[in-house]
């Protein structure tokens, strides 16, 4: 369907400098297909994914799109783009059209239909993605998860085949996440082609058929989740699947603001989609560190996911100490799956995993 | 807030009541016989008239200067001038009258007042000088003085006594400085005085018919300029004016009269209030159909400030689209041209357009002004349209594309109707600033509203009344361009 040949892209600045941003891609997508490219920040994913479309005009190698190559010269452009729609980050509704008017705006306008031919569509759409009572309210009174969904629908009402999604979840509260990935389920589970630019490792790893690891301006290593995930064949691979994320307080004393890092451990849990943890997690904590704990600080709490594992856990550090802290384990054994105590180069640590 | 703008009214009464007690120098007043008498005393005079250039050589006097004669009276009526200079035969006995002034004693210099010509037409000045020989030989020329100059004419002021030639086709075009009667002054579309029957004279004289354009003191301009073949409106001969055109033979010395208000009429009537109304407004309006200056003159602004808004949000796309380029120098020359423009003022631009770009390409000067205007339209309306767009964000334009809309259909399709929504405002602000604007056109020998209201004053010499219904006008105006604006505009340009 898509067959991408040497792709390349350069940026020349005004000052002389330049900055190659695709360096070799080289990749083919066939129908049907569900590509999560991930990788860390400016290693060129949303480059590549707006020179397929032509809104960031490659430099340099072919794309063929079902067999002609769209970047010939006199190549209708807008022709293509009626078949490949794109999600953008910011969702770029138009404001000054009601939700249904931005759906059923383009199949009117370049599709020809007739009004009420799109509007009976767009409101199928709309059901679709579960916003039919929002048919005739201005994008400006929804919500981030419901504009991107909003944008979604119309990106379908042009009946595209295949759909590109520019991180589609970045811009979005960490509430709102999930609403949108549930929609992308389905269009996946529907058949659709798509090509998903997208921080959401475990979204990405459930999904996709296959996943790009874009690293320094080429398509680092290609397979499908579970080799990417679970046997990466490269060094760069490996370090960005199995990374763990992880946020650190210090307790100093009695005047910690402990409910900032309350609120901090819960918007981690939300944001690495562990939200049903939170509850639990702020439990754990305020038993180690008001009852079990009491006694020692400085204190240094962490919070801990490993996104490839699924696996949570809580690390309660204290310098110098040379035995555990803990006497009895029991009141943590009902909370927690598992409780290691451990000596380290710099003091003592108790890790709750989760 | 409220309490500085009652501080602002309080210095306002305070100036004000000062002013009005100041100019109680009654004693002088009443013994005012020569011009030693003047000493101490505030002169209103026209500027750079004769009297404006002779009184300022003395510095013993507060010498106030105005445009129009009716400011002058007005002057004089609210005390903020003692003494009014002018000639003698502009107030004459109905309206001094009417107001309360008198003549407290006439001047001994006497000033040579003729038609001027231009330099390189010295034939026409023999021609005229052969007519003044002949007038004064059959004493046609005493009978006209006798008619205009002696307050005869008051009864029978639009008498015809020369006959003037009609036909042809290669008209002689006059310059009128005033519109005042006796000299030259104009009832309805006809042209009337002493200087303009000395014009008809001229005009049989030559058989080429007369054009008549009133331009105020800017006529020596439009004569320097080739825009007119001579001058009229009691030009005093003075050396200055002599190095720059050619005066025909005075037809008479003319002597300043020094107007002051006469002491024993307060010129409070005893009518009632709605009949003062009425009368002014009789006065203002109906005699001599003075409406139909009005009716004019706002024709003149429509026509003016609508084809100047039109043309102007036109090129104004243009200068949007420089500025919008890619290329530098493109954006370099919007850059300037919209530099230029805001720099330059309006006035400036349209008496350099007329008296210098466009003198002899035989465009009228509604068609200068409605130029002058587009190009600062332009200029304005540019910067609107490009702040406009460019507060659209750059997202809309891409979701266009990506839906698969072409360029051109996603600017007019997503990015304009957004951008007119908010350019809208702004726009018509600059709309109704243009019809403001061109109320300077009367520079340029155009009569239109302002120049109509102006027209009135000078013939009743009643400051107030012209005024207030021009501005009701404007306003009215300006309510509408809004009402049109909202109805040319698309509600909901969507589906």
């Amino acid at each position: 369907m898509i067959t991408v040949r040497h792709l390349s892209k350069t940026y020349h600045n005004p000052d002389g400098t330049s900055l190659t941003v695709l360096k070799d891609i080289n990749c083919e997508i066939g129908p049907g297909e569900v590509i999560s490219i991930i990788g860390p920040s400016g290693t060129g994913k949303s480059t590549f994914l707006r020179a397929l479309n032509l809104l960031d005009a490659p430099t340099g190698g072919e794309i063929l799109f079902n067999g002609e190559n769209i970047l010939a010269k006199g190549y209708p452009v807008h022709k293509l783009r009626q078949k490949m729609g794109m999600v953008f980050q910011n969702f770029n509704l138009f404001d000054h059209m009601t939700v249904l008017e931005n759906i059923q705006y383009a199949p009117v306008k370049i599709l020809g239909k007739s009004k009420a031919e799109a509007r009976e569509e767009a409101l199928s759409l709309l059901r679709k993605v579960g916003l039919a009572e929002k048919a005739d309210v201005y994008p400006d009174s929804l919500s981030g998860g419901q504009k991107q969904r909003v944008a979604i629908a119309r990106c379908l009402a042009m009946n595209p085949e295949v759909i590109l999604f520019d991180e589609p979840t970045s811009a979005l509260d960490p509430t709102m996440v999930g609403e949108v990935l549930s929609v992308m389920r389905q269009l996946a589970r529907d058949g659709m082609t798509m090509l998903i630019v997208t921080h959401e490792m475990k979204f990405a790893r459930d999904v996709s058929t296959r996943i790009f690891f874009m690293y320094d301006g080429y398509i680092h290593e290609d397979g499908t989740p579970k080799q990417l995930f679970e046997n990466p064949k490269r060094s760069a691979t490996k370090a960005f699947t199995q990374r763990i994320r992880r946020e650190v307080f210090e307790v100093t004393g009695d005047d910690f603001d402990f409910q900032g890092m309350y609120t901090a451990m819960a918007r981690f849990c939300i944001k690495n989609d562990i939200a049903q943890k939170r509850d639990k997690v702020e439990s754990l904590c305020e038993l180690m560190i008001n009852d079990l704990m009491a006694g020692y600080r400085p204190m240094t709490v962490r919070i801990n996911y490993k996104e490839i594992t699924n696996e949570a856990s809580l690390d309660f550090m204290v310098e110098k100490l040379e035995k555990s802290p803990l006497n009895d384990q029991s009141k943590l054994r009902s909370l927690c799956s598992d409780v290691v105590e451990e000596a380290t180069t710099r003091g003592f640590r108790v890790k709750l995993v989760l | 807030m409220k309490k500085a703008i009652s501080f602002i009214f309080g210095v306002l009464l305070l100036s004000v009541s000062c002013l009005s007690s100041c100019s109680s120098d009654k004693d002088k007043l009443a013994h005012l016989h020569d011009e030693q008498g003047l000493a101490g005393l505030r002169v209103a005079t026209s500027t750079g008239s004769c009297y404006d250039i002779e009184l300022s050589k003395r510095d013993d006097i507060q010498l106030l200067l105005f445009n129009s004669d009716a400011d002058q009276l007005q002057a004089l009526l609210s005390g903020q001038a003692d003494v009014l200079v002018q000639d003698e035969t502009v107030f004459n006995s109905e309206i001094r009258k009417e107001y309360g002034i008198q003549i407290a004693f006439k001047g001994e210099q006497a000033f040579p007042t003729a038609l001027a010509f231009r330099k390189d037409e010295p034939d026409l000045v023999q021609a005229m000088n052969a007519v003044l020989a002949t007038m004064k030989e059959d004493g046609t020329l005493k009978q006209l003085k006798d008619f205009w100059l002696t307050e005869e004419y008051l009864d029978n002021r639009l008498f015809r006594h020369i006959p003037v030639e009609t036909t042809g086709d290669n008209p002689l075009r006059v310059a009128c400085v005033v519109n005042l009667a006796p000299i030259s002054f104009v009832v309805g579309k006809e042209w009337y005085g002493l200087e303009v029957d000395l014009a008809r004279a001229l005009s049989s004289y030559l058989h080429r018919p007369l054009e008549f354009k009133l331009y105020d003191m800017s006529g020596i301009m439009a004569l320097k300029n080739g825009l007119a073949d001579l001058l009229i409106g009691g030009m005093f001969v003075t050396p200055e004016r002599q190095m720059q055109f050619l005066f025909a033979e005075p037809y008479h010395n003319f002597h300043p009269a020094y107007y002051i208000r006469n002491p024993e009429v307060k010129a409070t009537s005893t009518a009632g209030f709605w009949e003062k109304i009425g009368k002014s407004l009789r006065r203002n309006l109906v005699e001599e159909n003075r409406w139909q200056y009005i009716t004019g003159g706002l024709l003149e602004t429509l026509k003016i400030t609508f084809f100047s808004i039109l043309l102007g949000s036109v090129l104004g796309m243009g200068v949007c689209a420089l500025s919008r380029s890619r290329r530098k120098w493109m954006r370099g020359v919007a850059g300037f041209y919209s530099w230029f423009m805001s720099s330059i003022p309006i006035l400036v631009l349209l008496l350099i357009l007329f008296y210098v770009v466009f003198v002899g390409s035989g465009l009228s000067p509604a068609t200068v002004a409605i130029i002058a205007f587009s190009l600062d339209f332009a200029a304005g309306a540019g910067e609107i349209y490009s702040t406009s767009l460019s507060a659209i964000p750059h997202g809309q334009t891409e979701a266009g594309l990506a839906l698969g809309f072409t360029r051109l259909q996603t600017f007019f399709h997503i990015v304009l109707p957004q951008a007119l929504k908010r350019g809208l405002p702004l726009f018509q602000g600059q709309c109704i600033s243009l019809l403001k604007g061109t109320s300077i056109v009367g520079y340029i020998a155009i009569q239109d509203l302002t120049r109509a209201g102006d027209l009135i004053r000078s013939r009743t010499f009643d400051p107030f009344v012209p005024l207030l219904i021009v501005t009701l006008i404007y306003f009215l105006l300006a309510w509408l361009i809004i009402l049109l604006l909202k109805l040319v505009t698309p509600k909901k340009q969507v589906l």
